[in-house]
């Protein structure tokens, strides 16, 4: 169960199944996207945090 | 003697105080967990059989998709609070958690079309789930934008509660659509009555990443609602103190 299912980094990149077909682009995409859309929110809610408590000093 | 307990502990300036106290606590508990999630559902559990490794997007997929859906019921009960109780904190935190709803049914929608690429051989196909999740991504749009259009934030409020709630028969819809019409989405593999159709190796960590997600949007809630008190409390003598 906790055994890793990719061979190499390499592997688990491309990440291609047992119909040959290489998945890791799709995978991967959606990681991104997901992690920098996150990401970018928090950091535009901490710079407006901080911009309006400056204004309000 | 609930609306004096509603106003005794859901004050702006109480609730400040509270959440940034356990912000911290919820940030790095649910960062842990979804890390952890992510790893175990993209390294170690076994490829899809029909599939393949393309199925490893429901780990990032169904709790963007869950979330999105929540938030917008949290959005209803909070809207119904405060038209029944006049709680401003009420109306802070329907306006607070639009703009979060919209970034989650962004990356539902988004998350989906790339899956779907290698499933079903398309990014997009006119199916009753997507086309109600896209409409719920259009009404979060639409709700910010009213809100915002308004020089009375009072009125906008209160329109924007009403709209919330009438809104609401949207998640009714988007959850029961696969079941009421014949779609390309598949139907729901986790329901509370019934056992579950995927493999515990596989659920596990897709409840964690649930779980995590949850808590990390969460943490984005208290962030907007912050900054939405800090805008409309701006003038009084706490808010000073408090920046």
């Amino acid at each position: 169960m906790f055994n890793f299912k990719f061979n190499s980094i390499s592997d688990a990149i491309f990440m291609q199944s047992s119909n040959g077909q290489y998945h890791g682009l799709y995978v991967w995409s959606v990681v991104l996207i997901v992690l920098l859309s996150i990401s970018i929110t928090f950091l535009v809610y901490k710079v407006q945090i901080k911009n309006i408590g400056k204004k309000i000093k | 003697m609930i609306k004096k307990f509603i106003h005794q502990f859901a004050s702006p300036k109480t609730y400040l105080f509270q959440v940034d106290r356990a912000y911290p606590y919820i940030f790095y508990t649910s960062l842990s967990i979804y890390l952890v999630a992510l790893f175990w559902g993209l390294f170690l559990t076994s490829e899809d059989f029909v599939q393949g490794n393309s199925y490893r997007i429901i780990y990032l997929h169904v709790p963007a998709s869950f979330i999105s859906q929540s938030l917008y019921l949290a959005m209803a009960f909070a809207s119904a609070i405060f038209l029944i109780w006049k709680v401003k904190l009420s109306a802070y935190l329907v306006r607070s958690i639009a703009p979060i709803g919209a970034i989650t049914t962004f990356i539902a929608l988004v998350s989906g079309a790339i899956w779907g690429i290698p499933t079903w051989g398309t990014w997009w196909a006119w199916d009753a789930r997507i086309i109600s999740t896209l409409i719920l991504f259009i009404m979060y749009l639409g709700l910010i934008s009213l809100h915002d259009s308004f020089t009375d934030n009072e009125k906008a409020d209160k329109f924007l509660a009403i709209l919330v709630i009438v809104g609401s028969v949207n998640i009714p819809i988007i959850k029961m659509s696969v079941e009421w019409w014949s779609t390309l989405h598949q139907t729901a593999s986790i329901t509370v009555t019934e056992k579950p159709a995927i493999d515990p190796s596989m659920l596990y960590p897709l409840f964690g990443s649930i779980i995590g997600f949850t808590g990390i949007v969460f943490c984005l809630v208290i962030l907007s609602s912050k900054l939405q008190i800090l805008k409309r409390e701006k003038n009084k003598s706490w808010v000073k103190d408090y920046v």
